[in-house]
């Protein structure tokens, strides 16, 4: 009997929730938004131009965003925001890392800083090339060039205006160009990903099955079933569980490290994730302990959606994967593990490893783990935020300009590794009053702080113009 | 047995976790506790649903954890289901006052959880969606 989460596709389909919370937003006087396929539903019936509808090419070329785009797109990520991280916002004070700190900074950074480095990408590669460095993530695996990292290019820009407009350092009609700049750019790599006419996976039902079918066949070939062998499986899970603990703390305690797509549905029926594990990240300093790990870990997971009864499966736009039910681990019943060595190792020089030979790697990355956390136990309170800032400031563009190949450049010539000044001022002031732990996930997690553009349509250019 | 506490459940399993209560404040203690050889006999009780404050925790084979704060979407809840190690969070006391709401929640909830739970030997009962209960072992 199929699983019931295929239901989730139909058109008419309102999908499950998967939290009780909902979501405010920034105009007055419209009804509360819930997570997920409704909520998505909501929010594009919201709309008053067509930019969260399915998109040309003609659509992403064109250089300006009427002003209504602007906001629609402000709206529609500020609830997506709230759809992925407003429950693992509560998860609070982490007791290693000043995680909350360095978030709203680095955040702040980006709205700052990003739209040089991403005028300067497409000033080189032009609007097309723009587009192709989101495609090329269709035929590669271990590639950053994946949901989570696409969709913080603008999301996390426009999370930055929100506490720079809670800490009344901007106003809601400053910065309008950038806004264009931001959006433009994370719109085409989304797209140039996607080549379905979304930007988004939560526009499309949660899917985010990009790779090429020849690639997806490959991997699929690759798998090991599992069959009444409970140590095959078990190793397999224990690696997957391991080297993902170690993609999340070589990326400072965030999913960046983590990349996952699909679903995949085969011919048996059962559902194929593909997981990127990046456990050894060359541009941070800390990442000396990982030693010879690889970049990227890749595995493909083969889970019995049948037998577990899904009911609806995400893959979200910061590239996790939740089920309804929950649990998915127990009914993987096949996997395979590849290996890319460096960020830029060719397609061709991707390899295999058997999951009997897991053995060492598994070692290898338990003592990075146990080495990252006694370096990391040591640092200073200013480190730790200083290396967190980078963590999501470098990372999250640094595929993009790594592609372009820019990275060089804007270090060399840019100071890409600077923080500003604002935001070294800043630095300070995040802790107090409460901004860190109560301000900034209400404003950024119910909307209110998401503030419209005002106006009715661009006139002219607008940057921002006065410090007072 | 005795429920005392209860909160979100990130996966539900029949695996069973039972271990005395031990707070872990600083990172220094989950040193000293991984260095000691005695990780399993415990049953971690930690403030927040971060996941790299437990790493090595995880990585070593935690039997089980409790967390103040977080849902089963924080990087702990995920960590806790990749790993298939029973976890609550967002604890609350099932006679205590009150639960965790995010930048609302003062320090003498938190200390009160720590001051009921720290040192007493519990079970973890994560096979029901969503919830997770705590039962003392032992206590009439």
């Amino acid at each position: 009997m199929p699983a019931p989460y295929l239901k989730r596709y139909n058109p008419d389909d309102d999908g499950i929730r998967f939290q009780e919370l909902t979501w405010i937003g920034n105009r007055p006087g419209l009804e509360p938004v819930p997570d997920g396929i409704i909520g998505d539903k909501m929010m594009k019936g919201r709309a008053k131009s067509k930019v969260l509808e399915q998109l040309s090419v003609d659509d992403v070329l064109r250089d300006e965003f009427t002003l209504d785009e602007i906001n629609d797109l402000n709206d529609y990520y500020a609830w997506n925001t709230f759809d992925v991280l407003a429950m693992r916002a509560t998860e609070g004070a982490s007791g290693m890392i000043p995680r909350q700190e360095y978030e709203i900074l680095a955040f702040m950074q980006e709205f700052l800083r990003y739209p040089e480095f991403m005028q300067l990408i497409t000033d080189k590669v032009g609007a097309e090339g723009v587009i192709e460095i989101g495609k090329s993530a269709r035929s590669e695996i271990g590639t950053k060039i994946n949901a989570v990292h696409d969709w913080c290019l603008s999301a996390c820009c426009l999370m930055g205006r929100t506490g720079l407009l809670a800490l009344e350092s901007i106003k809601p009609g400053d910065y309008v160009d950038e806004l264009n700049t931001i959006l433009k750019f994370g719109q085409r790599i989304l797209w140039g990903k996607r080549q379905d006419g979304w930007m988004l996976n939560s526009q499309d039902r949660y899917r985010c099955a990009i790779h090429e079918p020849d690639l997806v066949e490959k991997l699929a070939a690759s798998v090991e079933e599992f069959g009444d062998d409970p140590q095959t499986g078990a190793a397999f899970k224990q690696f997957n569980a391991s080297a993902e603990l170690l993609s999340f703390f070589d990326h400072y305690d965030c999913r960046l490290g983590l990349g996952d797509t699909g679903p995949y549905i085969r011919p048996d029926g059962r559902v194929m994730i593909v997981r990127d594990l990046f456990v050894n990240e060359s541009v941070y300093h800390w990442s000396d302990v990982c030693g010879d790990l690889p970049h990227c870990f890749t595995l493909v997971l083969m889970i019995d959606v049948e037998k577990m009864g899904l009911e609806e499966i995400r893959v979200n736009d910061i590239s996790t994967s939740f089920t309804r039910p929950e649990n998915y681990i127990p009914h993987i019943t096949g996997g395979s593990v590849w290996v890319r060595q460096e960020w830029d190792t060719p397609m061709e020089e991707v390899y295999n490893i058997p999951i009997s030979d897991l053995g060492d790697h598994l070692a290898q990355i338990q003592d990075a783990t146990f080495k990252m956390y006694d370096k990391t136990s040591r640092m200073s309170r200013r480190q730790l935020i200083t290396n967190g800032i980078y963590s999501y400031y470098i990372d999250m563009i640094l595929p993009h300009l790594r592609k372009a190949g820019l990275y060089d450049e804007v270090c060399e010539q840019l100071d890409f590794w600077e923080i500003d000044k604002r935001i070294s001022e800043l630095y300070y002031e995040v802790p107090k009053r409460g901004f860190v732990q109560a301000v900034v996930p209400q404003k950024l997690f119910t909307g209110v702080g998401a503030l419209p553009i005002p106006g009715s349509e661009r006139t002219g250019r607008r940057s921002k113009y006065s410090f007072l | 047995m005795p429920e005392i506490a209860e909160g979100l459940n990130p996966f539900s399993t029949d695996a069973e976790a039972e271990g005395e209560v031990l707070f872990l404040s600083s990172p220094r203690d989950v040193i000293k506790l991984i260095k000691s050889g005695t990780l399993k006999e415990y049953i971690l009780l930690v403030r927040g649903g971060t996941t790299t404050f437990l790493a090595p925790a995880l990585q070593s084979g935690a039997t089980g954890v409790i967390t103040m704060s977080g849902a089963p979407e924080s990087h702990l809840g995920i960590l806790s289901r990749e790993f298939q190690i029973p976890c609550v969070m967002s604890v609350h006391l099932t006679t205590g006052s009150g639960r965790y709401v995010a930048g609302e929640t003062d320090e003498g909830h938190f200390q009160e959880i720590v001051d009921q739970l720290q040192g007493k030997r519990v079970r973890l009962d994560v096979t029901s969606p969503g919830v997770g209960r705590i039962y003392q072992v032992g206590a009439e």
